[in-house]
């Protein structure tokens, strides 16, 4: 096991590397900020001396040697958007908004789907498992950002019993949590009754209910329990996503997170800033992944990493 | 006056109650919306108007425009030219910084210099003719020039002007001072939360008087249909850009008015007229002035927010020429004739239209119907939008203009000669456009050392008229913006895109 894990960590240089090689070069090809700093009424010497001010005006593959050699000494660049603030400290304080957002949609989809899912599993092919299969696809199906507002606009502004923005509120996150927990919610609840109903129709299940064991006791305690695994698998890896930011979702509704962040570096070019976010997103996605597998072994002792 | 609906209050009454012991419930509290948060509060370090409509609350400039674009006395009491290349200041006694020091000449001579001689500064460009300020004694300055400065009064009353506290900045350093600032303005930042909200408390010695607000929150609230939202759930007091599809709704809410907010910003047509390009034909281009019609534009864009123009004129702006300003032509017949002269029939011309996507109030709109009235006089166009940052890397670098591109521009320096000086030979508009007028150069040269203003006036004006006739640059409308304002706030917005809440009064 140990092994194991070391050959994934090693494995993730490259591919760090390959992240940061492509997302520079996005960036760099895709227009810099210098114009954006200076705003309209800048001169045209101006725009030059602030290029060359920012090595801007360096070869490409001489920018990267540079920021990958301050890279390996833990320095991500500082933030044109603010002031020269370092850019990890910048993405960093964002962590604990975007964790609250993440912690309360895992909440939503979990407390929706786990029982939506049992319920479509337990009446299958009846109204209660097309009603639950309809209102999966639904989660899944609407646009979060059309979702997001709708929200804004019945318990927002009609009914007046949340915030609609902001982060400061009571209750601020319960918004933004059903609109980001509604399609996970989806997705988890159509996995999670294939996978019961798949459990369902094997051999010892069939023992159970032919021994008269009740049929709570026969889902909770045997069905479930073997079905589950895909289900935290999937939770394990919408986490690591959560976790890099939703983009749509903070935007909505303003919600200080490192999506809102990495969205407002775009628009302005803040390169350091867009890099140490994905940077740092690919290294969560390679962990939560790592972790996933290695609970795998955990929870079921038929698979064995080596 | 930020107004929690009841059942909202329900939801965090109680947690509010044992937080604060019920004293927020006395607290006058104006909340702001923007889209955009604050880089931060090194004040010589950007260059957005919307930024500087939060600074402006924190920090007092030497003189201060009006609510009618009058310069007024505000840290200086007076001034005088004392020759063509020195101004005299005569500083207001016993204004208070936010720590509670004294502010004196030293502060204002670190405060000007600062921009006026860091050329890596970003505004830089905007103080570099102030060689020196010279400190007469603890309440009287004189700010020398490079030669006569007709507009050093409008260098010196817009971003990048505030005075800050020399003592404060030695001791933390301008990183410091950009996460924790101190000014004499009459609000003091508490606590900045990036891309979440300002929080300010009304300073009470400001030397104006106490503010009418105990505190001032300033939201960023990235998209527009949120922020609309906060405006008409009495979330939010005031929200900037409001958009003009949702003007009935705000006013539908009872509750909030959405006011028009007149800006100097332009949106304008570059044309480059450079190598074999047909917009080298000055008929060609005059067609094109010809062929849009400008009122019809901005009625059907912006739902007729907006006055159409044939130059950079707007009110409250000084030396420009106001014939230009709610004027313009339109004559598709006459269009078709010059096209035909030009050697073009129907449909033979094509031409690219350039413009950002997101950047501007409809800008993707504009250019829309702008291709439909060129069609109509037999102009075949290509319409190619670009994500704002990608478009500006375009259209600034030199000669890169491929056929009409969409800009607007505002004027920071809320001058004529602002206006006009970039079409000089080598500068940026002539870059974009390939014109260059010797006449014209002279004519900018010459105002930009006259002091008598009449004398300045007419040589700008002059100016204008050899711009405009060229047709090089067409200017469309003036850009008219929305501004969300609560009726429990009597406040109305400056045509300086300043939100300067002071003035702002509970009702």
């Amino acid at each position: 096991m140990t092994n194991y894990i070391i050959r994934r960590i090693l494995q993730m240089i490259p591919v760090l590397f390959g992240v940061t090689l492509l997302v520079f070069l996005l960036l760099r090809v895709s227009g810099d900020p210098v114009q954006l700093m200076l705003g309209e009424d800048a001169t045209a010497e101006q725009v030059a001396q602030l290029r060359a001010a920012m090595g801007l005006d360096r070869p490409l593959h001489v920018q990267y040697i540079s920021y990958m050699s301050d890279l390996l000494r833990g320095d991500f660049g500082t933030s044109i958007r603010y002031n020269n603030q370092p850019a990890l400290q910048v993405v960093l304080e964002r962590l604990p908004a975007t964790a609250q957002l993440a912690g309360m949609a895992l909440f939503v989809a979990i407390v929706i789907s786990l029982p939506a899912a049992i319920i479509a599993a337990y009446w299958r092919g009846r109204i209660p498992d097309y009603i639950a299969s309809f209102l999966s696809v639904l989660g899944q199906a609407m646009p979060s950002f059309w979702f997001g507002i709708m929200l804004i606009l019945i318990f927002g502004i009609t009914l007046s019993w949340l915030p609609v923005s902001g982060q400061d509120q009571p209750g601020a996150v319960i918004l933004p949590g059903l609109a980001l927990g509604a399609s996970l919610a989806g997705v988890l609840t159509r996995l999670l009754r294939s996978s019961l109903l798949e459990v369902m129709n094997q051999d010892f299940i069939r023992t159970a209910r032919a021994k008269g064991l009740h049929p709570r006791t026969i889902i909770f305690r045997h069905v479930l329990r073997n079905s589950i695994l895909s289900y935290l698998t999937v939770i394990g890896l919408e986490t690591a996503a959560l976790m890099a930011g939703a983009v749509v979702t903070e935007q909505v509704f303003a919600w200080p997170g490192i999506g809102l962040l990495v969205i407002q570096a775009i628009n302005f070019r803040d390169m350091a800033v867009v890099q140490a976010v994905i940077i740092l997103s690919a290294i969560i996605v390679m962990m939560t992944s790592l972790i996933v597998d290695i609970l795998y072994s955990l929870i079921d002792p038929r698979i064995q990493h080596g | 006056m930020s107004r929690l609906n009841p059942k909202r209050m329900l939801l965090g009454a109680v947690f509010a109650a044992l937080m604060t012991g019920g004293a927020l419930a006395q607290d006058r509290e104006l909340v702001i919306a923007q889209g955009i948060d604050t880089p931060g509060f090194d004040i010589h370090n950007h260059s957005t108007s919307a930024v500087e409509a939060i600074h402006v609350n924190i920090f007092d400039y030497l003189v201060m425009r009006d609510q009618a674009g009058e310069l007024q006395p505000a840290l200086a009491t007076d001034w005088e030219q004392v020759s063509d290349s020195a101004m005299r200041f005569h500083l207001r006694e016993g204004v208070l910084f936010h720590d509670g020091t004294t502010m004196t000449a030293e502060d204002v001579k670190f405060s000007l210099e600062r921009p006026a001689l860091d050329p890596a500064v970003l505004q830089h460009s905007f103080y570099d003719t102030i060689t020196e300020v010279e400190v007469v004694n603890d309440h009287e300055i004189i700010i020398h020039t490079d030669g006569p400065d007709p507009i050093l009064l409008n260098r010196i009353s817009r971003i990048g002007s505030g005075i800050v506290p020399k003592a404060y900045v030695d001791e933390v350093g301008w990183e410091g001072f950009s996460q924790k600032p101190i000014g004499t303005g009459p609000f003091k930042v508490v606590e900045w939360l990036r891309d979440d909200r300002i929080i300010m408390e009304g300073f009470d010695e400001h030397w104006r008087g106490a503010p009418a607000w105990d505190r001032l929150i300033h939201r960023t609230i990235p998209e527009a249909s949120t922020r609309v939202g906060e405006l008409i759930s009495g979330g939010v007091d005031i929200a900037t850009n409001i958009p003009s599809q949702d003007r009935d709704r705000v006013e539908g809410s009872g509750i909030a008015h959405a006011v028009p907010w007149p800006s100097f910003r332009v949106m304008q047509l570059f044309l480059n007229t450079k190598d074999d390009s047909p917009l080298a034909d000055p008929k060609v281009r005059e067609a094109i002035d010809l062929a849009i019609d400008n009122q019809m534009l901005i009625d059907t864009v912006t739902n007729g927010l907006g006055t159409p123009v044939r130059a950079a004129v707007t009110p409250g702006l000084s030396a420009v020429p106001m014939a230009y300003y709610d004027t313009y032509n339109f004559d598709p017949e006459r269009a078709v004739q010059l096209l035909e002269e030009a050697g073009y029939g129907p449909n033979e011309l094509q031409l690219k239209l350039q413009g950002p996507a997101g950047r501007y109030p409809l800008d993707v709109e504009t250019l829309e119907i702008v291709a439909v009235m060129l069609n109509a006089v037999g102009i075949q166009t290509d319409i190619e939008t670009l994500e704002w940052s990608a478009y500006e890397s375009r259209v600034w670098t030199p000669n890169t203009i491929d056929g009409i591109a969409l800009i607007g521009h505002a004027n920071s320096l809320q001058d004529g000669y602002h206006a006009v000086q970039r079409a000089r030979c080598g500068f940026e508009f002539s870059l974009k456009t390939g014109w260059c007028d010797e006449e014209f150069d002279k004519l900018i040269e010459q105002s930009a050392a006259t002091v008598d203003p009449k004398e300045r006036a007419q040589q700008i004006s002059d100016a204008f008229d050899l711009f405009v006739e060229s047709n090089t640059v067409l200017h469309l409308f003036q850009v008219e913006n929305l501004i969300g304002v609560s009726t429990s706030v009597d406040w109305s917005p400056s045509p300086d895109e300043q939100l300067w809440m002071y003035d702002a009064q509970p009702q």
